[in-house]
């Protein structure tokens, strides 16, 4: 397990309460889960992702991530229709792990309320976080 | 930090449950955890009455027998969140559901996997089974025969799902399937490799024990009425 200074947490994308990330990239934005979370769940087997189409309001779920028998939830940070989904996942989800913020993307969304974007956390804020839960 | 660490979990024991009951109570423990109107994690002890349940990543290409067959045994298949595939559970089947936190003190899902099967490994080896890892497949194995199970869902970082550990129960509907869609591949109990029946209670207070070790904590007994209090409706 990485040290939570050892984290890598880019400064260019905002950061949810539960590890996803988001990237705003014109009016879209991208999103994953970070590297403490694919640090935590270790070697990931397997990725559901939504289709195409599929809309969700902020924090619900909308993907699950299979690593060593273990399912968990992810949740959307931001409220919106999912405009496209990393289907390079459905035979290399060790992309998640390989690279987070890169080619382990999980879906684009188009976002219902920018001010949804501003309300997460910086990777300063989110790093304060992490660190005062240790 | 140290007052930060949770030393005490909540254990209840309960009687054998439904598993689609055991799932509720699971569920409304993780809701309960995560609005921190319980602040320790839960580990609930029990059995099932005969059921298969089918993980994630499972089908029902890994039962062997027709779903009309198992309606006349009475048993019944239901769809899981979990990791994992297909299994059986049922009366001599120690289950161990513990509800805990992932995030405080941080742990990796692989490390708490691990620690699962080292509690089964630990208790078989209290009477004298020799089970061990196998690199290929999770659980606990004697030789090419699996004595315990893991399956774990997280939520918001909460954890649930857990251990199945065959002390006691009938082996003949693990026939009936491909176990976690294995093939070649056998299933086993503390009773089939001592060649006696082995008592549930001091099984149980064997895993207790070695949860308490593994995981630095004291299991604090408690009834299911008491902790439903803390729970919502």
């Amino acid at each position: 397990m990485k040290k939570i200074s050892e984290l890598d947490l880019p400064d260019d994308i905002r950061y949810a309460e539960d590890h996803e990330w988001a990237r705003l990239e014109g009016d879209k934005i991208r999103t994953g889960i970070d590297d403490y979370a694919q640090d935590q769940l270790g070697d990931i087997v397997f990725v559901e992702l939504p289709q195409v189409g599929d809309t969700f309001k902020k924090g619900e779920e909308f993907a699950t991530v299979e690593s060593v028998k273990a399912v968990s939830e992810c949740y959307l940070p931001v409220g919106g229709e999912i405009t496209a989904v990393n289907t390079a996942l459905e035979e290399s989800p060790e992309l998640v792990n390989k690279s987070p913020y890169g080619d382990g993307w999980f879906v684009e969304v188009k976002l219902n309320d920018p001010s949804e974007l501003d309300a997460l956390m910086t990777n300063k804020d989110y790093l304060e976080k992490l660190k005062g839960a240790e | 930090m140290l007052a930060r660490f949770d030393k005490r979990w909540l254990c209840v024991e309960l009687p054998a449950t439904e598993y689609r009951e055991a799932w509720d109570l699971q569920v409304s423990i993780v809701d309960a955890r995560k609005d921190r109107s319980i602040d320790t994690n839960v580990v609930l002890l029990l059995e099932h009455p005969p059921v298969f349940t089918i993980g994630n990543r499972g089908g029902l290409d890994n039962l062997r027998v027709s779903r009309g067959f198992l309606a006349k045994a009475g048993i019944g298949v239901i769809q899981v969140q979990r990791g994992g595939n297909i299994t059986f559970h049922g009366p001599g089947q120690l289950i161990m559901y513990p509800i805990i936190d992932l995030h405080s003190p941080r742990q990796t899902v692989t490390d708490y996997v691990e620690n699962l099967e080292e509690v089964m490994l630990r208790t078989a080896s209290d009477w004298g089974i020799k089970a061990e890892r196998n690199s290929a497949n999770r659980g606990i194995w004697v030789g090419n025969n699996k004595l315990g199970s893991v399956g774990i869902a997280v939520r918001h970082g909460i954890s649930f799902h857990g251990m199945a550990f065959n002390v006691n129960l009938s082996l003949e509907p693990f026939g009936w399937i491909n176990p976690c869609g294995l093939q070649d591949t056998g299933t086993t109990s503390m009773a089939q490799e001592l060649s006696h029946k082995v008592s549930m209670d001091q099984v149980r207070n064997s895993v207790k024990r070695h949860v308490e070790a593994l995981f630095g904590v004291e299991l604090v007994m408690t009834s299911l009425a008491e902790l439903q209090g803390h729970l919502k409706s």
